[in-house]
Parts: C-alpha cells; structure tokens; sequence
C-alpha cells in the first residue's frame, strides 16, 4: 500500500545503517538519511552520484584564471608604464599573480557552491533536516512505500528506534 | 561496546576543552596579551617618533621585522600541509591534529601580515599596494615581488580562512545540540545550517578535496613567492634558485615543529590525550625529520656551492662572512638547532619522550628564526661593495616587537581554543566508528 507516511530509524552502527539503506532501496522506498560523520558504507549503500559542485569550482577557477590575466595583462596594457626596463606584458611574474587570483576565486566559488548545495540538500531532505544526526546517532527514513514495511525492514537492520516522523 | 559510546566520548571530550576556563588559561592569556602590548607599544614609538629606534641603516634596511615576517609565514605553512597535502594522501593519523595546525595557521598569516606593514617607514600608505582605481593614477608594479607577497599572503589567509571555516561546520553543529546563551548562537553562525543529511555530506566531501587540491599548490607557492623577495634580487646570499624549495621546507619544518610545539601542553591542559595520542606525535616527529633532512641539504648545499667559487667571489665572500663573522654564532646556533635537532628524531627513543621532543622543537622554532635573520641580515650587511659593511644589531625596540608578535598570536590562539573545537568531531567519530567495527568485518558479521 503506498502511503506519505515516513519511518525513521536510528542507528549506532553505521554499517546497520548501511544494510537497512540497501534493503529500503531494494524495496524500492525512497530513503534519506543524516549522520554525525561522513562513514563511507552508508554513503555508497544510498547509491547517489557523485555531488556535480566540481563543474561549478572549474568554472569559478576559470573566472579566476580570467580575472588574473585581465588585472595583469589587461591593466598594464591599458596603463602601459616601463619598470625597470622589463616588457610591458612581462608574463613569468604575471603568472604569479594569475595563480594566486585563480586560487582565490576557484576556492570562494568552491565555498559558495558548498554552502548553495548542502542548503539546497537539506531543504530538499526536509525530513532528514529535521531528524539530524550531529550526535552519536545515524537517522534512516523512508518514504513513497508502505510505513509497516519501512519499520520492519529498518527493525531488522539493528534500528534502536523506529517511528513514523512528518 | 556500541560504536556510540567512543563517539559520545569525543564530543563530551571536546565540549569540556569549551568549559570555564581555569587560572592556567587565565595567567596565560594574560602573559600572551602583555607581551603583545608590549609589542605594540613598541612600534607605536617607531612611529610617533621615527626609525631611529631601530639599528636599520645603509645597507641593513631590513631586519628584525622583515625577519618576523618570514618566520611566520614559515610557521603557517603546517597547517595546510597537516590538513590538506596528508588529506590527499590519505595519511590518517592527520585527523586528530590538523585542527589545532590550521588554528595555528590562520593565527600565523594574521601575524606574519602584519609585519611587512609594520616595516614601512609610513605604514598608513599599506594600502597603495592594492590594485584600485584611485585619484593618484599610479597603479601597482605587477613584476615586483613585494606585489606578489600582497597577492599570495591574502590568498593563502582568505583560503586557510575558509578552508578552517568550513572543517568546523560539521563539529559547530554537534556542539550546538547542547550549548546555551552565546556560545549557542555562535555555534549555530558557525553550522552554516548544518544538519549532517547525506546530501549534505555528499556535497561537502566533494567541496573539502577540492579545497585541499586547491591548498596544497597554494602552500608551496606561497613560501616559493616569499623566497623570491630575496631571490630575485643580485645580493650574494639571496640571489639563488635554491631558495623556493629551501624556504617550503624550512617552513614546513618550522610549522611542524611549532604544532608539536602547542601540541605538547594543549593535550595535557585540556585534557585531549585520549584523542591526542603519542603515536600522533611520534608521526609529527617523523616529518620533523624529514623536512629537517631536506633543510640540512639545502644549507649543505647552498655552502659548498658558494666554497667552490674562486676567492673574491662575492657568494663566497658572503657565506664565509656568515659562518666565521660577527653573526658566526647566530648561524652555528642555527645548523645546531635546524640540522642537529631534527636527527636526534630519528632515535625512536629519543622522539617518543614527550619532554625532549618538546625541547628539541622549541630549539627548531629558535633556529628556524635564526635561519631567517641569517638571510635576511647577513646578506644585507656583506654587500658586493667593502666601503658599505655594516653590522646590523636590532634595539630593544625592534626586540619588543618581535616579541610582540608572539604574544599577538598565542592571544589569538588562546582565544580561539576556547571559541573553536581543537579537534575535528566528525572525523574522529568516523574513525572511532570504523576501529571499533571495521566496515569490512560488519558486512562479513551480517553475511553481505
């Protein structure tokens, strides 16, 4: 019977954890879950691609990347002062500066996107959200399936608690 | 025993370091804050009334402050290598550590900033080093390297900043879950919004390699840029294509030695030896000797090239100068500590006692000092041209300052081990988590 209904389980072992995910998942449940750490078992058992923030740092590297050849490059050719009898466009020491403005840009867009995306994660996993799991504890729900269903299976796995949760 | 139980323990262990702080921490803090108004009050007589109160002059124009500042920049090189490089080798025993190396290292960009500031003769123009438009239509000379410090110094605080910032997010929410008044609302500011769901954590882990891939470059370059402030110059001493690698090394070795340094007491006051374990130090002690080695090679090497050259040769000159001069002292005093201490470490007796491990890295921290007015003085003071030597001695004035800059960062590491958590929660757990039951021996117990 499909129901909205959510099932909550905790967990002290994160391998449990990992075994409830994965018959949840057989049992074709929609299933989220919060933990105190990253352990690796439940992460691969809820089988999620890996997060696409990669693309969004390349690019923010790339700005950065551009917005060092322009600070450099561009600025000295628009205000184009002889130091030191060296080029105009002298590229080893604008290569430093590139780097360093590449660095900078490509980290604070890694650091913007981390923020959008674990803001957007949890709105998205209202229910996990609320549940969280920053203690001793790993929370395992399940929805879009059977409530019953969702507390045996979890029961089974080793959950300490099993409840229904909104 | 449930895997809760080593992971309650963590964070019980954590939150007590948060508690009200005793008369040890007091006293401390204290010291730590006089000494740096000392230091500031010292530079405030530097300027209301000039330079006269440092020994800089023709041709010593940098000294202790320049010093200052390149040591540490050293010191702040740990961090990122404690918390990023053995992140992406996946050197485990980094974990219950690298808290307390990228505190130190934010602490030391903030200090080691300051003093190239505090070195001009009028510190209120600092700002004409950034690029902006402005009224007086000069714009700043990219091909120097002094504009190159500007841009990797606010780099590489910006990115330990954040990088730091984003580690406790994880620990902030855990220690939210029972903090009250201030420390609550502090606490939440630092979660970002924290809930520990796997999205979260799938963005996050994916977020933490990048920002290690990003920070392990930007730590070599760092040092690698601060070198060139010497290198790129044609003063015999400085003018060398050895000196990125021996200044990231020496660096590493003095940021290395500075945590084990803090490390030592931190355990013991806070009581974290349970988390802080002998064998976390004897790993620090090994890269102690690594980096120290490396070190050792690079004077070695810098020395015997330099005698090679024939008399009269300015290199030669020099480096005769600094070893049988009148700053002799200051560099046998330094190969003693940077190159005798390190390979005393490598005697797993003597590395595994906590008290001579102790000494034998507050020495490195001298010496590494030393290494750096060793550069920056001796070369200064022993010219191309004879007429021009002049022996550089620093005032008590600059000695203040110099103290001052100790005293300016032990206050802010004080104060931000009682605001931030000196070990990562998240990690440990997750580590006590697998020790107590190995994800493999799990899914063999279960039949999977």
């Amino acid at each position: 019977m499909a129901s909205d209904g959510r099932v909550l389980g905790t967990f002290a072992e994160p391998a449990d954890a990992a075994r409830a995910v994965r018959a949840l998942r057989a049992a074709a449940f929609r299933v989220e879950s919060a933990m105190p750490a990253p352990f690796p078992e439940v992460i691969a058992a809820l089988g999620k691609p890996r997060s696409g923030l990669g693309l969004a740092t390349f690019s923010g590297a790339l700005l950065g990347l551009a917005a060092g050849v322009l600070l450099t490059v561009g600025t000295s050719v628009a205000w184009p002062l002889v130091t030191g009898g060296k080029p105009i466009v002298s590229v080893p020491p604008f290569v430093i500066v590139i780097f360093e403005v590449t660095v900078l840009v490509g980290s604070l867009t890694n650091l913007v996107a981390v923020v959008v995306g674990a803001t957007l994660g949890a709105r998205r996993q209202a229910a996990a959200a609320r549940a969280g799991a920053t203690g001793d504890r790993i929370a395992v729900i399940a929805s879009a399936g059977d409530p019953a269903d969702a507390g045996r299976i979890l029961r089974e796995s080793g959950a300490e608690e099993v409840r229904d949760v909104a | 025993m449930s895997a809760s139980e080593p992971l309650r323990t963590i964070e019980e262990t954590v939150r007590a370091t948060h508690g009200r702080p005793g008369p040890a921490y007091w006293i401390g803090l204290a010291i730590a804050g006089g000494v740096a108004a000392l230091g500031a009050w010292s530079y405030s007589l530097i300027v209301r009334t000039g330079l006269h109160w440092t020994g800089l002059q023709r041709p010593g124009m940098w000294g202790n402050l320049i010093t200052d500042f390149v040591f540490w920049v050293g010191i702040a090189h740990s961090g990122t290598l404690i918390s990023a490089i053995l992140f992406l080798f996946r050197a485990r025993f980094r974990t219950a550590v690298y808290r307390v190396a990228e505190m130190m290292t934010v602490f030391a960009v903030m200090t080691a900033g300051l003093y190239p500031i505090l070195h001009l003769g009028r510190p209120w123009f600092a700002y004409w080093l950034f690029p902006y438009p402005n009224q007086r239509q000069i714009w700043v000379n990219f091909r120097s390297p002094l504009i190159w410090d500007v841009f990797a110094i606010s780099t590489y605080l910006i990115v330990s900043t954040v990088f730091l910032l984003v580690g406790v997010a994880p620990d902030a929410a855990a220690l939210r879950e029972r903090a009250t008044g201030w420390r609550r609302r502090l606490y939440t500011l630092l979660a970002f919004g924290w809930r520990g769901t796997d999205e979260q954590w799938r963005h996050y882990t994916r977020a933490y390699l990048f920002f290690a891939a990003f920070a392990t470059p930007l730590v070599v370059s760092v040092h690698s840029v601060v070198s060139w402030d010497f290198a790129v110059s044609v003063l015999p001493g400085w003018h060398s294509t050895l000196f990125p690698p021996y200044f990231v090394a020496g660096a590493i070795l003095s940021g290395v030695a500075m945590v084990i340094t803090i490390l030592i007491p931190l355990r013991r006051a806070f009581r974290l030896e349970a988390l802080i374990t002998p064998r976390h130090l004897d790993m620090l002690a090994r890269l102690v000797v690594l980096t120290g080695l490396i070190v050792t090679y690079s004077y070695a090497t810098e020395i015997l090239i330099a005698l090679q050259a024939p008399h009269g040769d300015p290199e030669r000159s020099t480096f005769l100068y600094r070893m049988t001069g009148p700053y002799a002292p200051v560099f046998w005093t330094m190969v003693l500590c940077n190159c005798v201490g390190p390979i005393l470490l490598l005697f797993p007796a003597v590395r595994r006692r906590t008290a001579v491990l102790f000494g034998i890295c507050v020495a490195i921290n001298v010496g590494m000092w030393l290494e750096r007015f060793n550069i920056v003085v001796t070369s200064l003071s022993h010219d191309r041209l004879p007429f021009d030597w002049r022996v550089y001695v620093p005032t008590w004035v600059e000695w203040g300052v110099t103290a001052g800059a100790f005293g300016w960062f032990f206050t802010l590491f004080l104060i931000g081990l009682k605001l931030l958590p000196p070990v990562s929660i998240a990690e440990l757990k997750e580590e006590a988590s697998h020790a107590a039951h190995p994800p493999g021996a799990g899914e063999a117990a279960h039949g999977e």
